[in-house]
């Protein structure tokens, strides 16, 4: 059928459903871009020839309603109103109709002339889902509903067949909005007719029931009706009084019953409910009961990979930091005449020491980040923040408050930042004080060297261990502080969004992780560099000053040993009285990072090698490093493959064999420097100690700064008292429990 | 028809907020209101337009250049929360947290 009117097409419906490709594909190349009048949203409009006749197409701004909120609401409203097109093809999901019916309904309630192009079937069959298109169309007032899948041209020739027949124009379908509203709308009705203008200018009805929905908007234009717009606020106000709901809620809860009555006629779903499988696993993973401790599970595997699989290429840069990075500066400083000068001694036993101490542990951040990343890309870190969420609610901390916790396993100050989430002061100042127990990420290189020289293979459930001490410890910070300072506060709820589950993508794994181990790496070439001169200059310096002894004085002699030599009695109690200890913990307040550096610079490291072989070439070097790293990468792989047979072997009486891929026999102990170092200055349990003290004592400075920055000096200095206090004491008990029941050895 | 207050599912959407129950998925709100998943969506959407509820961005962090780009903000997923009259607002621009 052709007519001697032009037809004007217009593409309506939500964002992402499919109307773009759907242009595409009616208008082929014969399109045209501006912008709507006086916005700045793009409007596109193309042409084809449907029986001999030039149709335009209107492409119009996704949105998912005509209530005017956003500019894209307007500008498709003003449309529809002023330019009066043949025909309206909302487009719409059909794996979310629900969602997608509002628009519809509004525009049956606009009098547009519909059809739905009922886009995306095959999604919703995958999904589970059959509809009806005849039952919907049937419950939407008979207008056509064509199925399509839009990206394969499916349902095209059905949709323009649809457009030729142009029938039928309007859906008959009136919403009943029940009998106290359907009055007012009448009695506006009434009003709007006595103005021939206006009621030549919008659909009657649907300006009634704007109207009454106290469209903003629309009030504006007609600001120059004010009988009309007191009569409907009048009408707002008897409807709010009787009905005790403002007629813009009610409405449009009507509309929503209208949707699921439709929905309820037209869609079967297949077993489930139409649930994804995401949905089905969500029920397991997100369960009140089985959520936590499959979330400690993963976080273990973490910890087991993370500390097992990156130990061969720890020791590997350890090795190149110890012996050809230092032999080569060493040998550098010779050619140009510094050989054994104070300037060899500061990069030697200062730079490289201080941040080559720190740098060894990049292999392990790395694991540690791309085994976190796959936890967020997956979608399971959303679940993990949902399942501690309701922990933290049972005893008594805000529900939000997980976000900045679960952050502050990276880094403290983002998290302390991360508390801006909060509405109220007092729980950001609680949160921020609570974030700071958990290990950031700089602290575990200290577990990583003391739980592999003292606990061997268990070094992985250790820190295991120290993770969940720190959260038990802000946990119970939070419940006292909740009981004594913030009594009855009332719980909050959230609603939170699940994406669903997908396969992690290795490119956003592998930047992430870089992004990450990138940062830590910039934190060494500044804060940890900077410490370890510092550092070495304090303990190059004499504690008396005498320039004369200038890097020429015992350790315990210079000034560092005398400062830490001071406070190191107050940690005698925790078992780690040395001042070497007591020192590595000082410049940890700057950064967790520089522990280790400090006590590789302190505890006299150095390299560990026979005396009598010979110094090697720089093609040895070269060599050595090669091969060494060949050996380190094939232990990373075995590691990674041994995961599974130790994981089994937790279970009594189960024994399954490990791999050993280059036939290497297990070192009986780390013969590294810094380890040597540790095992005579440390016991197991005092070990354990320095560990706690390491988790729990003050941040370091720039969070510090943060805390200051977010609340101020004195809850600044609160923490840093509380923090010290409780990993002192800590400590202590750990030690002391430890003696007292035979463990000292 | 005599539509009273509170039995609205629009209503039932905005109590469950404001009795306070904790945190719930939107699949699992869906399941215990009985709505489907997109509905419901729209539904918080309307009442985060009528200023009852909002959303939760994703906390920023001005310590240092990285801002929101900060490799170590955790990217969580859109959550919706009741908005309280006497909640005083989100930390002001001025980014010094609130009055001490």
């Amino acid at each position: 059928m052709t007519t001697a009117q032009p037809l004007t097409i217009a593409l309506a419906g939500n964002p992402n459903v499919g109307k773009s490709t759907l242009f595409n594909a009616l208008t082929g190349g014969r399109q045209h871009t501006g912008n709507w009048p006086g916005k700045t949203i793009e409007k596109k409009e193309g042409w084809m020839t449907l029986d001999g006749q030039e149709v335009m197409i209107v492409d119009l701004p996704g949105t998912y309603s005509l209530a005017a909120y956003s500019v894209e609401e307007i500008v498709t409203r003003d449309y529809l109103l002023r330019d009066h097109p043949s025909t309206v093809i909302a487009v719409a999901d059909a794996a979310n109709l629900e969602r997608n019916l509002y628009l519809v309904c509004q525009l049956i309630e606009l009098g547009a002339s519909l059809i739905v192009a009922l886009n995306m079937s095959d999604t919703a069959q995958s999904r589970g889902l059959s509809i009806d298109a005849r039952k919907l169309s049937d419950a939407l007032g008979g207008i056509p509903v064509i199925e399509m899948v839009g990206t394969r041209g499916i349902g095209i020739e059905a949709l323009q067949k649809a457009i030729l027949q142009r029938s039928p124009a309007k859906s008959p379908l009136v919403f009943d909005y029940g009998e106290n509203i359907e009055h007012e709308i009448s009695a506006l009705q009434t009003s709007i007719e006595a103005d021939p203008a206006l009621a030549a200018a919008y659909p009657v009805r649907w300006l009634a029931i704007k109207l009454l929905e106290n469209d903003s908007y629309l009030n504006e234009q007609l600001a120059d009706h004010a009988p009309l717009l007191s009569a409907a606020q009048n009408a707002i106000t008897r409807i709010t009084e009787t009905l005790g709901d403002d007629p813009e809620t009610l409405l449009t809860d009507k509309r929503y019953t209208f949707i699921g009555e439709a929905a309820a006629k037209s869609i079967t779903r297949a077993a489930g409910n139409g649930e994804t499988a995401s949905d089905r696993a969500d029920r397991i993973i997100t369960h009140r009961i089985l959520g936590l401790p499959i979330f400690l599970a993963l976080m273990w595997l973490v910890f087991q990979i993370t500390a097992n699989v990156s130990a061969p290429l720890i020791d590997w840069v350890d090795g190149l930091f110890a012996g050809p990075v230092s032999r080569w500066v060493a040998g550098l400083l010779g050619m140009i005449g510094l050989g054994g000068s104070w300037v060899e001694s500061l990069m030697v036993d200062g730079v490289i020491a201080g941040v080559g101490g720190v740098l060894v542990f990049v292999p392990l951040l790395m694991v540690l980040y791309v085994t976190i990343s796959i936890l967020e890309d997956s979608g399971y870190m959303a679940r993990a923040a949902f399942v501690m969420d309701r922990v933290m609610r049972i005893i008594g901390l805000h529900g939000k408050s997980f976000l900045p916790l679960l952050i502050g396993f990276g880094c403290t100050v983002p998290a302390i930042y991360a508390t801006r989430t909060l509405e109220h002061p007092r729980d950001r100042k609680l949160t921020a004080f609570l974030a700071t127990f958990m290990s950031c990420g700089a602290r575990l290189p200290v577990y990583v060297v003391f739980a592999g020289v003292f606990f061997g293979a268990q070094s992985g459930n250790v820190i295991f261990a120290l993770y969940l001490l720190g959260i038990f410890v802000a946990l119970i910070t939070g419940l006292v502080f909740k009981r004594v300072i913030y009594p009855n506060k009332e719980t909050q709820s959230f609603v939170m969004e699940l994406p669903p589950y997908r396969v992690p993508d290795p490119r956003s794994i592998l930047s992430q992780m870089w992004e990450r181990t990138r940062g830590f790496v910039q934190n060494a070439a500044t804060i940890i560099l900077a410490c370890s001169v510092i550092v070495w200059l304090l303990s190059a310096m004499p504690a008396n000053f005498d320039l004369s002894r200038f890097n020429d004085v015992e350790p315990q002699e210079s000034t560092f040993g005398a400062l830490s030599g001071a406070i190191a009695p107050v940690l005698a109690p925790a078992g780690f009285g040395d001042w070497q200890a007591a020192g590595s913990l000082i410049t940890g307040f700057i950064a967790k990072e520089v522990v280790i550096g400090t006590m590789s610079q302190i505890y006299g490291v150095e390299p560990v090698e026979a005396v009598d072989v010979p110094t090697p070439s720089l093609i040895d070097d070269a060599g050595e490093i090669v091969t060494t790293f060949g050996q380190a990468f094939v232990l990373t792989a075995q590691e990674f493959v041994n995961i599974v047979p130790r994981t089994v072997n937790i279970i009594p009486g189960v024994h399954m064999a490990e791999a050993n891929f280059l036939g290497i026999e297990a070192e009986e102990e780390d013969t590294t420097g810094l380890s040597l170092a540790l095992t005579g200055a440390f016991t197991p349990l005092s070990a354990l100690a320095f560990m706690v003290f390491i988790l729990l004592y003050t941040p370091c400075m720039t969070s510090t700064a943060a805390m200051r920055h977010e609340f101020g000096g004195r809850w600044t200095l609160y923490q840093i008292g509380y923090t010290t206090v409780i990993a002192w004491a800590a400590a202590v008990i750990v030690y002391q429990s430890g003696l007292l029941l035979g463990l000292g050895g | 028809m005599s539509t009273a207050a509170a039995t609205t599912t629009l209503r039932q959407v905005l109590e469950y907020f404001e009795v306070g129950q904790g945190a719930v998925s939107l699949p699992q709100l869906a399941r215990t209101l009985g709505i489907e998943r997109g509905m419901l969506q729209t539904m918080l959407e309307y009442w985060v337009r009528k200023g009852k509820i909002r959303e939760v961005n994703a906390p920023a962090c001005t310590t240092c250049g990285t801002a929101n780009g900060c490799p170590f903000i955790v990217v969580l997923p859109r959550q919706y929360e009741l908005v309280r009259e006497s909640d005083p607002d989100q930390a002001p621009a001025c980014g010094c947290g609130g009055c001490h």
